[in-house]
């Protein structure tokens, strides 16, 4: 252990100061973070009987994936070690066979803001570095944490209610014919045509799924429209503005302004937006005790991370927290990965290496190791996100709610929608009566970003104890009159993340938690990160599930 | 977490303790009937289900193994949460085993549930002659920290299955913890959409 003084101690590690040492030193797989990406692969490796070794240099899992502390969550987002240019280690060098590349630590949030002191106790919250988001009942995350029996780990709470912010105001989103009928803001002329609407979407879905192209009597949509932006769909089926809006920003969740078709950052064409839909529906019948289409963990999202972890390790996977690694370490003739080197100075091999983003691949490396960059689906900007701790629900009676603002809801200049996540205890993640409330928009620019963050959060509540963070324009006071039962802030954190794109190789990197409110994207860009490493092998075969639990007779309800 | 329902009552139960120490062995011999002499480290179960009458009470064990995660101190928050009842095993010829015992009751009492009935487990009573934890030391030891102490074997069965049994009759005692009761994923038909759906 003579290398060990010269690594930073792991923060907040109780329990043992010594790095232990990891045997056996050999694997199929070694893992570095345990963000959701790594979690993922890491069992489904393990279940495609790899041997794996899963290590994070944290004392919790989850890395850009846990639910943390207030406390921890400020202290994460401003690391210690963020000096890029200090390599953790830089213990002893070369061996005879290997060349040993130090790997850097990447900073991936910036422009931190904190207002407001943590509300007591502080220890009693858990926040989502990869908020807001949830998951649609019905989505492949939902199925997989089924197939994997890494459902038996996690319970979920409905989102209750979803509102959008329309003309100054919020008016609840409805996600039935039912809920349609009940609506007080609606129109009757809006009312038939969302209703007309939802019929030929429900049967040209129907019709789809039953192979039949040519049911009698049913409306489907023409091949021909199916390639068109959505949004000109919408239109021709002449939905009023109010109604577009709900549908492309409240039920499928787009992030860019998709009224703008020439500069759209991501297009949605009306086959996407179709199946967006579809996904919806289903999502809002699929389990008897859910109210809505979505689903929040209780704990928070960190709990999914664990849950595969822990599915990994019952495949055998190895695990050891606070255990950094500091370099790789490449063959000297063939030029080819080989292992890497850990906190403590061990050497471990394995074939391939998964990394989390804040690991910098050194550019030195030799270039076969790393085979290209994901640019389909990953996107490259950056995301400002807020969270709030507040003393009030945004609806009244509703513990957990969805709010939506299109873009240029709150002012011409706004570009993308800004998602807004509220939850309450119910879901545990914070004291009975207070709130937790999470907001993101993605951005190019870091001030543009936060001062959308801003003018929703002015829109939403009553920042009155805090103090207005500086060199921020709050834009949106008007509504200041009507404040009255807004929501008081109690505290609040503003930051932004960068984006970082998947690499493919036999060094591998996963990205940052996409933009994005569900799982959908962060599911394919894995399983692409799955199938490039072990193309003879399935992502999480479906037969793989009942060996899960002994005694399957009494498997709990 | 222990939920009652009539006269019905279902129960996590974590197991703690070294590897080594014998946990899985003592499930498997409570849960199968069997004993290995060379248990594997891992087996590969997310957890075993075993159901016990005690007077008129029915209690469902849903037992969690460590799955290694113990092996360098990597347990998840989630593997506690929710917890009832916990073991935490040691080996009785082996007095570096009973230290992290006592490790693993305080990071059990960390976990903050005051109402989970916790069992100390001197495992290997079979290996009288190599004994290097005297059966007093452990019993106060257990005292001290209101757990309740049996010495078992997984080998020869000795005791097994009443420290599960005494767990079963302190249980319903105990207040279940107070959690929100959620949305559990089940696997509904494929065909579950048509009929139900939203919009229809």
């Amino acid at each position: 252990m003579a290398t060990a003084e010269t690594v930073p101690s792991p923060p907040s590690s109780s329990y043992e100061n010594q790095y232990p040492s990891i045997d056996p030193t050999t694997f199929d797989l070694i893992v570095c973070g345990t963000g959701l990406y790594e979690s993922l692969l890491s069992a489904a490796a393990a279940s495609a009987a790899k041997s794996v070794l899963h290590v994070d240099p944290n004392p919790f899992y989850g890395s850009h994936f846990s639910s943390l502390s207030l406390p921890s969550l400020a202290s994460f987002l401003h690391p210690v070690d963020d000096d890029d240019r200090s390599p953790l280690s830089s213990a002893d060098k070369d061996s005879d066979d290997d060349a040993v590349f130090d790997l850097l630590r990447r900073r991936l949030y910036s422009d931190v803001e904190t207002s407001g002191s943590f509300p007591e106790p502080s220890k009693g919250f858990l926040v989502d570095l990869a908020g807001p988001r949830f998951l649609y009942c019905s989505d492949a995350m939902v199925d997989l944490l089924l197939r994997s029996g890494a459902s038996n780990h996690v319970e979920f709470k409905s989102v209750d209610a979803t509102l959008i912010y329309w003309e100054g105001k919020l008016c609840p989103v409805p996600d039935s014919r039912e809920a349609i009928f009940r609506d007080r803001t609606l129109g009757l002329a809006e009312k038939s045509q969302l209703t007309k609407f939802l019929r030929l979407i429900q049967n040209h879905i129907a019709s789809e799924e039953s192979g039949d192209s040519e049911v009698q009597g049913v409306d489907k949509i023409p091949p021909e429209s199916m390639e068109m932006p959505f949004s000109d769909f919408l239109k021709s089926k002449r939905l009023p503005p109010k109604i577009r809006a709900m549908i492309i920003y409240a039920i499928i969740l787009a992030n860019y302004d998709q009224e703008d078709v020439e500069s759209c950052k991501k297009l949605i064409k009306t086959k996407d937006g179709i199946e967006s839909l579809a996904l919806y529906t289903k999502s809002v019948a699929r389990f008897p005790n859910a109210v809505g289409a979505f689903l929040y963990p209780i704990f928070g999202h960190g709990e999914l991370p664990q849950a595969f972890c822990r599915c990994a390790a019952v495949k055998g996977a190895l695990y050891v927290l606070r255990m950094p690694v500091t370099a790789l370490l490449i063959d000297k003739e063939t030029g080819k990965y080989k292992g890497v080197r850990l906190g403590s100075g061990q050497d471990v091999f394995s074939n391939q290496v998964i990394m989390d983003p804040s690991f910098k691949v050194p550019s030195s490396i030799p270039p076969g190791n790393i085979m290209h960059k994901e640019k389909a689906s990953s996107f490259s900007g950056k995301v400002a996100k807020g969270i709030c701790i507040t003393s009030g629900s945004i609806l009244p009676d509703s513990s957990n709610v969805l709010v939506v603002f299109p873009p240029k809801s709150l002012y011409p200049e706004q570009s993308t929608a800004i998602q807004v996540l509220q939850l309450s205890q119910n879901v545990a993640v914070c004291p009975p009566g207070l709130f937790v409330v999470y907001l993101s928009t993605p951005c190019n620019d870091a001030i543009l970003g936060k001062e959308h963050i801003n003018a929703a959060k002015n829109a939403l509540f009553l920042g009155t104890e805090v103090e207005k963070s500086d060199g921020i324009s709050l834009s949106t006071n008007s509504e200041g009159a009507e404040g009255e039962n807004k929501p008081v802030l109690k505290w609040s954190i503003t930051y932004v993340q960068d984006q970082e794109q998947a690499s493919f190789g036999a060094v591998c990197s996963c990205p940052m938690p996409d933009e994005n409110l569900d799982y959908r994207c962060i599911m394919e860009t894995t399983k692409k990160l799955f199938t490039t490493m072990y193309p003879e092998e399935e992502f999480f075969p479906a037969s793989r599930a009942p060996d899960n639990t002994e005694e399957d007779d009494s498997l709990p309800e | 977490m222990a939920t009652t329902g009539n006269n019905s009552v279902n129960a996590k139960l974590v197991l703690l303790g070294d590897m080594g120490a014998g946990k899985s062995s003592l499930v498997i011999r409570f849960v199968r009937g069997q004993f290995l002499e060379f248990q594997e480290s891992t087996i590969g179960a997310a957890f075993f289900a075993q159901t016990l009458a005690v007077g008129d009470t029915t209690v469902k064990f849903e037992i969690w193994d460590t799955a290694g995660q113990e092996r360098y101190h990597s347990l998840a928050p989630m593997y506690y949460r929710g917890a009832a009842a916990a073991i935490v095993v040691f080996d009785i010829t082996s007095s570096e085993s009973f230290e992290k015992a006592k490790k693993w009751v305080q990071e059990l009492q960390k976990q903050g549930n005051p109402n989970m009935v916790t069992a100390l487990a001197g495992n290997k009573c079979d290996l009288e002659d190599k004994r290097k934890v005297e059966v007093e030391e452990a019993r106060t030891y257990a005292e001290e920290n209101g757990l309740f102490f049996l010495e078992t074997s997984a080998k020869t069965a000795i005791n097994v299955n009443d420290i599960f049994y005494e767990i079963a009759r302190r249980l319903p005692q105990a207040q279940p913890a107070q959690q929100p009761a959620g949305v559990v994923l089940t696997n509904t038909p494929a065909q579950r959409s048509q009929s139900s759906s939203c919009c229809s």
